[in-house]
């Protein structure tokens, strides 16, 4: 029997993975891809959430396509930055972007 | 003309503002029409300024001239209030001689002269305001307008000191100046909103003077209400008043300041900080005045103690004049922390008289700086061959500082002297030799930097023109006058001293 | 009572001379002296209207006449002047040398570009003066007083061009100034205690409290107050250890150090003791110190004369010296006796500073070691001079010699052995400098540098004559007419009017000290009878002490540069460096070093971000799990 807890695991497994991404990796796209997947675990524990509690009101999945939606969105502005970045500075290492720190 | 006296007052504000708003549209190249302009406002500003001197009642006193716009209804309760008193009446006729004087004086400027005017006639209506409203949101609201243009004026037309081993920059005395006068502000403003607290816990805030001097009256400030917000003010509106230890902006700050601004700065502004405290601390917190008088006459004492002595150690003619007024602004705090009539008396009269003594001073230095190109006293050297008039009207505001009798410094010193003597000897007794060293410094300055002979590198100097001399002139003589015959002055003095010190035990 | 009221034209006049010379002076050449002398000559004539008048009036009282100057605070300040004996004498005093030294300064001045401004404070000098003499509060004399210092130091300093007149013109405004802190707070003391500035009714309590009654003044601030009067007196009167003006003021014009040194600035510190006599009496300690600080004064001050080779500095010693006979008189009580010495000397000492003046306007010079046989070529002054000397001298029937012996029967009467043996010695010593200078300059050979020498010209020589005759005659006022005048010891007195009496004793030693002095003088400076030499070398030590002025000079010197300068620029640069640098500055760096340091925590890397950022919200959600959920 496949219970909330399970889902609940997965998620927080998927969510540590990649909280360890954003912290561990100095790509930026491998960073972006760490935040689809910290982004990913909430769907999956949103999702599982709503169809364990309430099965009939399906507030948790409409919320879960919002962060899809606004997921996309960001992933594409990201991507668009990085893009400019490496045009600009042929790198993509964040360690290598701290114009503005003092 | 009763309609016009009850408008004259915002017409003083008024002339400097609208000359000031109006020279912003006037073309950068046309410097004539520009000075023309500024000194048609200043001279009208002047005019004004005398008349309500003139027209002052001083049998009937209290606020005169009143007049009352609302601004902000309940339950902030500001109104646009102004009046004058026994007190701000002289203060406002110095500022119309200074402001007047230091537009002759700044007839030379040649760069940005139209800013330089513009902001000038808001600096002069920030001060002209202070003095005339009745309202302490208002007035803190001109004090703020009177200090931020001193900012720009110091750092943009100012000169820098270089002694080689001591270098002061302009734009440094006038960043800390400016911060100094804020952070005096900021504890001014605390005790503001204090007594706005106060009295809206005992029924009604408000802002106007007369309403909050009719409440402390009233006993709505109890004893230790006042005893701790007076400090507020005597410390914030102290820093302007040159108060030791916070006095180290003013000689920087007159230093750097071109002519005309050092004019107004420590002839006028400094003045500011004094009717700061008589115009509230001592109106409304009549018993923190008791209580705090002690500790603003010990400081007093060092103020004119240790400005003296500093100023005697100066190589630069105008630190000189910064120390001298560290030192004499320090007899103004000590008159007024007597709380007895001639000491009050003679601090208000020694603001006026060391308001057109610094003005003359500062003009007097202008004039041998842009000639000499320098200001130190080891290189100048028997310049009073080539400048005999010029060195006639320092010596003049020299002697006036040092107390000589039949100028004005005389008759307020005595009277701040025998006010002291009332309350502590042994302080008197210090203001006396304070005194006594100012002679030294006025005198070594005079035989070193003036007289004696000359260098040959001096032969082209040329003694000041027409349009300078009758300025200092006219500076000297209202000196004069005042010494000989300080009547018409002290009785409108005395009006307002009686009324503000009614409330205190004799 | 409605002639003596006119007095306060005598000050006006000279003072709108004043105001008419600075305004028209430079524009019209001749104008300036005719208004200055016109002023003083209006004067001299309402001092005769003004004595008419107190004659009239009741001999014995003092006349007030007072108007609001301002008031403040309820309390009234005054105009007023005095009118009694004693500022009538010093009136007449003031107006005939001022009168003197001013036709004279005609010719001595007259090439002198600046003519304009001489005579404007000449003007301004004489208004102020008077004002001393006629002021009937202490408010107002202290502005007369600081006045008359403000004049000393502009004529002193006449010639600013060079640098010797504007240091001694300084010197002598400092140091009369710090005198001025303890008059003034004596002034402010009194003020004090007896609630207003006028002499009438501070005299008036200080006679109860001297009769032991209810008095406003209690008798220790009244002692502490007059100490501090009579240091103001010390400063102008150049008595020890504020002396050290007056010598370096020659550096002024002769003229002006006449009318210093005669009749003005110097005899006002005396006139100031005369004047609250009534206060020292009730306080008779400060009264002893009175006489030993003028005996001090008087024998330092003549030892200096006898050694020195200048002969305006021999005259400035030698009046520093009488001036501290005057002192010692009033502290013995000789109320009369020094003003009459005052007068005596100011009429003498002003000839005899016209002479120096006249003597080195022709020779061009004032050391007098290169003087001599000046006899033959000017001898007016000549003569005048030696009047002047004698009298200083004290030879009898000259005017000195009754004052002198009026001063010794008052200290012989008041004070002990010791004060009289020192009045005598000083006497001895006045004379014996007096002719030393008289003979070095006049008598011996003329030597050949001094061939051009010629008399001056009678502008100069006919004040010197007009001064000689009081000089001469002065002296006969103590005795008594028998037309209601009963000699000077019943015109001046202080509350006992006495006659003149002649102690035969004191006089005759007197007498005879002054003619050995003076007889000894030509042997042993003219013809050589003595080695002189011999002497000197004998005495070389104390010689070169007094010829350093006792080293006072040194030591103020050393005191102002070394210790004054020193801590006024120590605490300018503690303002600088402490107050500013770290109390005012301090706090502005340490902030923007505690912000540099602080922003080093904002490292640019977007990891160390995350893990603040987790971090952080593990905190709060284990903060929330214990105090809400757990």
């Amino acid at each position: 029997m496949i219970t909330l807890v399970h889902f609940q695991i997965v998620s927080a497994a998927l969510f540590s993975i990649g909280l360890y991404g954003v912290m561990a990796r100095r790509s930026a796209i491998l960073i972006l891809m760490s935040i689809e997947l910290m982004l990913n675990a909430v769907n999956i524990n949103l999702v599982a959430v709503a169809s364990f509690l309430d099965p009939d009101r399906f507030a948790g999945i409409i919320i879960t396509i919002f962060v899809i939606t606004v997921a996309a969105a960001e992933v594409g502005l990201a991507l668009a930055i990085v893009l400019r970045l490496f045009r600009n500075r042929a790198t993509i290492n964040v360690d290598n972007m701290d114009l503005m720190k003092w | 003309m009763d309609n016009f006296n009850q408008i004259a007052l915002i017409f003083i504000l008024a002339v400097p503002l609208f000359t000031g708003g109006a020279l912003i549209f006037f073309p950068r190249n046309k410097i004539g029409a520009i000075r023309t302009f500024a000194l048609a406002g200043s001279l009208l500003t002047f005019l004004l300024s005398f008349y309500v001197f003139v027209m002052y009642d001083y049998h009937e006193g209290g606020y005169q001239f009143v007049g009352s716009i609302i601004w902000l209804m309940d339950p902030l309760n500001i109104q646009f209030s102004f009046g004058i008193d026994g007190i701000s009446a002289p203060m406002i006729l110095l500022t119309g001689i200074v402001m007047l004087a230091g537009t002759m004086m700044s007839w030379n400027i040649e760069y940005r002269s139209k800013d330089f005017f513009v902001l000038f006639m808001f600096l002069v209506a920030g001060v002209l305001g202070t003095f005339s409203v009745t309202d302490i949101f208002f007035l803190f609201f001109f004090y703020e307008l009177a200090v931020l243009p001193m900012f720009p004026l110091i750092a943009v037309w100012g000169s820098t000191t270089d002694f080689g081993s001591f270098l002061r920059t302009k734009e440094y005395s006038a960043m800390k100046l400016t911060l100094y006068l804020v952070a005096g502000s900021v504890l001014v403003w605390i005790g503001i909103i204090a007594l706005f607290i106060e009295t809206t816990n005992a029924g009604a805030g408000t802002f106007s003077i007369e309403t909050l001097s009719q409440m402390s009256e009233d006993g709505v400030f109890s004893r230790k209400f006042q005893l701790i917000f007076f400090p507020f003010f005597m410390i914030g509106f102290g820093v302007l008043a040159g108060l030791w230890p916070f006095h180290t902006w003013s000689p920087d700050g007159h230093v750097a300041a071109p002519t005309a601004v050092s004019m107004i700065h420590a002839g006028v502004l400094m003045k500011l900080g004094a009717y700061g405290i008589i115009r509230i601390g001592m109106t409304v917190l009549p018993e923190g005045a008791s209580g705090w008088m002690p500790l603003l006459i010990g400081l007093g004492t060092v103020n004119v103690l240790y400005g003296a002595i500093s100023a005697m150690g100066q190589r630069d003619l105008k630190y000189v004049i910064g120390y001298s007024s560290v030192s004499h602004m320090g007899l103004v705090l000590m008159g007024l922390a007597t709380l007895n009539p001639i000491g009050v008396t003679g601090a208000v009269l020694q603001m006026f008289s060391h308001g057109i003594m610094t003005a003359l001073f500062f003009a007097v230095v202008g004039m041998i700086y842009e000639r000499t190109h320098t200001r130190d006293i080891t290189i100048l050297g028997g310049i009073a061959h080539r400048m005999p008039f010029t060195v006639i009207l320092f010596a003049v505001a020299g002697l006036t500082s040092l107390g000589l009798p039949g100028l004005s410094g005389f008759i307020a010193e005595i009277l701040i002297f025998v006010g002291v003597f009332k309350t502590s000897i042994f302080l008197a007794i210090l203001a006396v030799v304070g005194a006594a060293i100012t002679a030294v410094y006025v005198l070594r300055l005079l035989g070193k930097a003036f007289f004696g002979p000359m260098d040959s590198k001096w032969e082209t100097l040329t003694d000041g023109g027409p349009r300078e001399l009758i300025t200092n002139g006219l500076l000297a003589g209202i000196i004069f006058f005042v010494g000989l015959w300080p009547m018409p002055l002290l009785r409108v003095i005395n009006s307002g001293v009686a009324e503000l010190l009614a409330r205190y035990p004799i | 009572m409605g002639l003596m009221e006119l007095a306060w034209i005598i000050p006006a006049s000279s003072f709108f001379a004043f105001v008419g010379i600075i305004a028209f002076g430079r524009r019209i050449p001749f104008v300036s002296p005719m208004l200055s002398i016109g002023a003083i000559i209006v004067g001299c004539i309402l001092v005769f209207v003004v004595v008419m008048g107190r004659i009239d009036a009741d001999p014995t009282g003092i006349d007030f006449f007072s108007r609001k100057w301002f008031e403040v605070g309820g309390t009234e300040l005054m105009l007023g002047m005095i009118i009694d004996p004693l500022s009538i004498v010093m009136l007449g005093l003031v107006c005939f040398v001022s009168l003197m030294v001013q036709v004279y300064s005609l010719s001595y001045m007259r090439h002198d570009p600046k003519l304009a401004w001489y005579y404007a404070i000449h003007a301004l000098f004489a208004a102020s003066m008077i004002l001393v003499v006629l002021a009937d509060n202490f408010l107002l004399f202290y502005v007369a007083w600081e006045l008359v210092g403000l004049c000393s130091y502009l004529l002193i300093g006449f010639w600013w061009e060079k640098r010797e007149p504007v240091e001694a013109a300084k010197k002598a405004f400092i140091t009369t100034r710090i005198a001025d802190v303890a008059l003034l707070v004596g002034i402010l003391l009194l003020f004090h205690e007896v609630g207003t500035f006028s002499m009438k009714e501070t005299f008036y309590q200080a006679q109860l409290l001297g009769a032991g009654e209810v008095s406003e003044l209690s008798s220790g601030t009244t002692m502490i107050a007059t100490f501090l009067l009579f240091i103001g007196a010390m400063g102008k009167s150049a008595q020890i250890p504020f002396h050290v003006w007056l010598p370096d003021a020659m550096a002024g014009p002769t003229p002006v150090s006449a009318l210093i040194h005669a009749a003005t600035m110097v005899v006002a510190g005396v006139y100031l003791v005369a004047r609250t006599f009534a206060l020292f009496e009730a306080v008779p300690n400060v009264l002893l110190v009175v006489s030993i600080v003028g005996l001090v004064t008087s024998l330092l001050a003549s030892t200096m004369a006898l050694v020195n080779t200048d002969l305006k500095r021999i005259l400035a010693y030698s009046t520093i010296s009488h001036l501290g006979l005057m002192m010692l008189s009033l502290g013995a009580f000789g109320y009369t006796a020094a003003i009459f010495h005052l007068v005596a000397h100011g009429f003498s000492k002003a000839l005899l500073f016209l002479g120096a003046g006249s003597v080195s306007h022709a020779s061009n010079q004032t050391d007098i070691r290169k003087m001599g046989g000046f006899i033959k070529v000017m001898p007016i002054t000549a003569i005048t001079f030696g009047i002047g000397a004698l009298s200083l001298g004290g030879i009898p029937i000259f005017a000195g010699f009754w004052s002198k012996d009026e001063i010794l029967i008052a200290v012989f009467n008041h004070r002990n052995f010791l004060f009289l043996i020192g009045t005598l010695f000083v006497g001895f010593l006045s004379a014996l400098y007096m002719a030393r200078a008289f003979y070095l300059v006049f008598f011996g050979d003329l030597k050949n540098e001094n061939k051009s020498v010629s008399e001056s010209p009678i502008l100069m020589t006919a004040p010197l004559i007009l001064l000689a005759i009081p000089s001469l005659l002065f002296g006969f006022s103590v005795f008594g007419s028998d037309e209601g005048y009963g000699g000077i010891g019943r015109f001046i007195f202080f509350e006992n009017a006495h006659d003149f009496h002649f102690n035969v004793l004191l006089g005759s030693i007197s007498v005879i000290l002054a003619v050995v002095a003076f007889g000894i003088s030509k042997p042993l400076y003219i013809t050589r009878k003595f080695d002189l030499n011999r002497i000197k070398k004998y005495f070389s030590g104390l010689i070169r002490i007094c010829e350093r002025g006792y080293y006072f000079d040194q030591v103020y010197e050393w005191f102002f540069d070394r210790i004054v300068l020193v801590s006024s620029r120590f605490i300018a640069w503690l303002d600088r460096a402490v107050v500013n640098d770290v109390g005012v500055n301090g706090p502005a760096n340490s902030m923007g070093w505690t912000a540099s340091k602080l922003r080093l925590h904002v490292t640019g890397k977007v990891y160390n971000y995350a893990l603040v950022m987790v971090l952080g919200s593990m905190i709060i959600g284990s903060v929330w799990w214990i105090m809400v959920a757990g």
